[in-house]
């Protein structure tokens, strides 16, 4: 061994410089897909009956959309989206800000709401049916259940998460009742008011499609069911093309929302 | 016989040769990209430092200090110039790191995050859980092995991330400003625990930090750098008498030096602020 | 709050027993108003009535069968999901060409509510168990992948730092510190999954499966047979509470090194 070691160069680190602009890859794996689903349903080697290649899809579904029929269906969709996404938002943030607050209200409310919330809302529209008659009123309460719960939990875990000290400090300096709600409650539990409401608008699309599928004549869900009894595969396939596109537009929308109307707000961690 | 070495050189050996340095960084340039734009680091930056010295660098905040330390223990590579570390022991490691936020595994024990480093090494289980007992022990934290990071003050996080560094039994100790999180009296405490333990294990220090206090008290060397990019400014010899203590904090050689290297660090700090103010 | 290690149990037990009054009280005032005729007793029988029916069917063999065929289901759905959920998530977060090139499909597929992926699966699978299994493992799979993939991209870059100046590289660098560290987020993803998993499941059997608790909620609501529907939604319920709660507990016990978090009561 030599009198004083060795000489060892420090090895250059592993990490590589991070490139930019992969939307490349991205494009290319899509576009390699599309174009290996054309030739396989083209060719044979996939049932076109039931892989329509994606040109003819694209046809139907521009087809449709000029027509109007998935404009109209869509129509109805989003107005049961919006429907009872008002119905449980604001009320679900009203009894979410009261039950952060008041202790007792919370230990009677608590049970039921854990008891309620994991059942399925679709569950909930033979009892909607029941009190609210067949109609539009049950499909809209249906959606409107879980999505109601979702958001209290959430705002009521906003404000319990606040830090004692500022209300305490609020109230100190004179901000009670009404005040210490929209100037302190509100505004602190924002972002875990927003994972609510976010998480909220995920699935009452969810039900109101499903409850579409069930129990409506119209709509993107009613629409997707009767094409399959008919066996129509690329109405179906057109009809998937919307609801994902609806989908990606809650999703992403309400983010992009946030951003823009509250860009200080972080979301905050989902308290499920 | 690393401590036969050290002890014992021959009067004729050190006349002949004086011992290699173990730390040598010559020439070093560090260069990384912000979106667009290329932003150095580190520029002719070039030091040595022997076997068994504790090195302390000060310099404005964003000078590249930490940037040097993550070149030395790998984490970062370099442009250009050369890094070299002279290795006693081809089974230990080249540096173990203690990070400004103790970053202990959360997951883990104290006793598993000391016996982080041997683990990857392949130690056997038995072994390495007796030398990480063995240096909790030194440290002082026998009791909370099977504590977990989160149980833990500030302190004693920081001196299981000493323990961490020191159970891997590295050519090289370095250190990131250790000790900023830190409250003033926990610091304190902390400064004297590491003069003794550095001279209980004798290791070659690299340390980081930007209170010219905590330098003076515990380097041999203080290396002043420059605002970005990182240059060395001066190198300040600390001729103050070991084992050092807190007490010597008032002594006027400490002042003096604190001075000297107050005055060096002033010039760097306001050019660092106008960069930061005007561009 | 008390000390960490029994803050637990002392914050815990009485809530729980909380959690029983409040319910016990529920099923009183509910059984007074429907006997005293508030509620339509055909409608909303009492819970004396919905319990005895309960009981009944569970002996009978008819409730426990569906309940069973629910189960079923959903078990395989989700084990169906979850290894392939946390492979793909996994190579997702740790290798940006596998996300580059998976991510459009991912951000398509996962905000789409996969029961409407229920007609085409009818067709390519033929009505059965297997097309409501498939449907019901989607809706996991795209929710463990997200989160999966979230989770071990945003590891603490400093905890990654720290494994490779400790000498740890390569598969160990994944094994002793970035599963770890994603851990929390992918067993959120897993519990999440599990979650809509069940409501795909439910919506699936009450849309046209011939067995299973949403199939026996659509029957007696045609037959009007409430007792039944609402014994149905009872043992729903609690599957769903049963799964949450036990599910949070398995995670609390897997992630003992994380702090308590500090809600104010």
């Amino acid at each position: 061994m030599p009198r004083f070691g060795r000489l060892c160069m420090v090895e250059p680190g592993a990490r590589r410089g991070r490139r930019e602009g992969g939307i490349l890859l991205s494009l290319t794996s899509v576009v390699a897909l599309l174009s290996l689903w054309e030739v396989a349903a083209g060719t044979g080697w996939i049932h076109e009956a039931f892989f329509p290649r994606p040109t003819v899809i694209g046809a139907q579904f521009t087809a449709l959309v000029r027509e109007g029929i998935l404009g109209q269906h869509l129509s109805v969709t989003l107005g049961r989206l919006l429907w009872s996404f008002l119905v449980s938002a604001l009320p679900g943030v009203a009894l979410g800000l009261v039950l952060g607050v008041w202790r007792t209200a919370r230990e009677v409310v608590d049970p039921l709401v854990a008891f309620v919330y994991p059942i399925p809302s679709v569950l909930f529209l033979p009892l909607a049916a029941i009190v609210l008659g067949r109609g539009e009123a049950a499909r809209v309460a249906t959606a409107a259940v879980t999505s109601f719960l979702l958001v209290v939990i959430n705002t009521t875990a906003g404000v319990r998460q606040l830090d004692r000290s500022l209300v305490e400090a609020a109230m100190h300096y004179g901000a009670r009742g009404w005040r210490l709600f929209t100037k302190v409650l509100l505004p602190g539990s924002l972002p875990w008011i927003f994972t609510g409401l976010r998480l909220a608008l995920g699935l009452t699309l969810i039900v109101v499609i499903a409850v579409e599928m069930v129990g409506a004549e119209t709509g993107l869900g009613a629409w997707l069911w009767l094409s399959w009894q008919t066996l129509r595969v690329r109405d179906m396939y057109a009809g998937l093309l919307v609801i994902a596109l609806l989908g990606m537009a809650v999703t992403y929308g309400l983010e992009a929302v946030r951003r823009r109307l509250l860009p200080w707000v972080q979301e905050g961690e989902s308290k499920l | 016989m690393q401590e036969t070495l050290r002890q014992a050189p021959q009067e004729k050996e050190v006349a002949l040769a004086k011992p290699p340095p173990k730390v040598v960084v010559w020439d070093l340039e560090v260069t990384y990209l912000v979106g667009r734009r290329r932003v150095t680091a580190l520029q002719n930056f070039s030091l040595e430092v022997q076997a068994g010295e504790f090195c302390c660098i000060v310099g404005p905040s964003g000078c590249g200090k930490s940037t040097f330390l993550r070149v030395l223990a790998g984490l970062v590579s370099h442009t250009a110039g050369r890094v070299e570390i002279r290795r006693e022991d081809a089974s230990r490691p080249l540096t173990a790191m203690v990070f400004q936020e103790h970053a202990l595994l959360p997951w883990r024990t104290v006793l598993d995050n000391v016996a982080f480093g041997p683990e990857n090494r392949g130690i056997p289980k038995a072994e390495r859980y007796r030398h990480a007992r063995e240096i909790l022990a030194k440290m002082g934290l026998s009791g909370f092995e099977h504590a977990y990071p989160h149980q833990l003050s500030g302190g004693m996080k920081q001196r299981v991330g000493i323990a961490r560094a020191l159970a891997n039994d590295p050519e090289v100790l370095l250190m990131d400003e250790p000790f900023a999180a830190l409250d003033a009296q926990t610091r304190n405490l902390m400064q004297e625990e590491l003069l003794r333990v550095w001279a209980q294990f004798g290791k070659t220090v690299i340390y980081v930090t930007h209170a010219i206090d905590e330098a003076v008290l515990l380097g041999d060397r203080v290396v002043v750098m420059t605002a970005r990019p990182g240059r060395i400014k001066a190198v300040v010899p600390v001729n103050l008498e070991r084992p050092r203590t807190l007490e010597q904090k008032g002594s006027a050689r400490f002042a003096e030096l604190y001075n000297e290297i107050w005055y060096l660090l002033r010039e760097e700090v306001d050019a660092a602020l106008r960069e930061a103010v005007y561009g | 709050m008390t000390s960490r290690v029994f803050g637990r149990r002392e914050v815990l037990l009485p809530q729980e027993l909380r959690a029983v009054t409040g319910v016990v009280v529920a099923a009183l005032a509910w059984e007074a108003l429907s006997r005293g005729g508030v509620l339509n007793p055909a409608y909303f029988p009492p819970t004396s009535q919905i319990l005895q029916v309960l009981w009944r069917d569970f002996r009978g063999g008819d409730l426990a069968l569906h309940t069973l065929a629910t189960l079923g289901r959903l078990g395989s759905a989700f084990l169906l999901a979850s290894l392939p959920g946390l492979g793909i998530g996994i190579l997702m977060g740790l290798f940006t060409a596998a996300r580059r090139a998976l991510d459009p499909y991912v951000a398509f597929l996962y905000p789409l509510p996969k029961v409407a992926l229920l007609p085409l699966l009818l067709i390519l699978l033929g009505v059965g168990n297997p097309a409501f299994v498939v449907t019901g493992s989607l809706t996991a799979f795209f929710q463990i992948v997200v989160n999966t993939m979230d989770a071990v991209r945003h590891v603490d870059p400093l905890l990654v730092e720290v494994g490779r100046n400790y000498g740890a590289r390569g598969i160990r660098l994944f094994w002793k510190v970035i599963l770890p560290a994603a851990l929390p987020g992918i067993l959120t993803g897993l519990r999440l999954g599990l979650g809509l998993s069940l409501v795909t499941v439910i919506a699936v059997e009450f849309a046209i499966a011939k067995s299973g608790l949403g199939h026996l909620v659509w029957r007696s609501w045609q037959m009007l047979a409430t007792p039944q529907m609402f014994a149905a939604f009872l043992v729903v319920g609690g599957i769903g509470i049963l799964l949450t709660r036990g599910l949070k507990r398995v995670q609390d016990r897997l992630l003992r090194w994380q702090p308590t978090v500090d809600v104010w009561a």
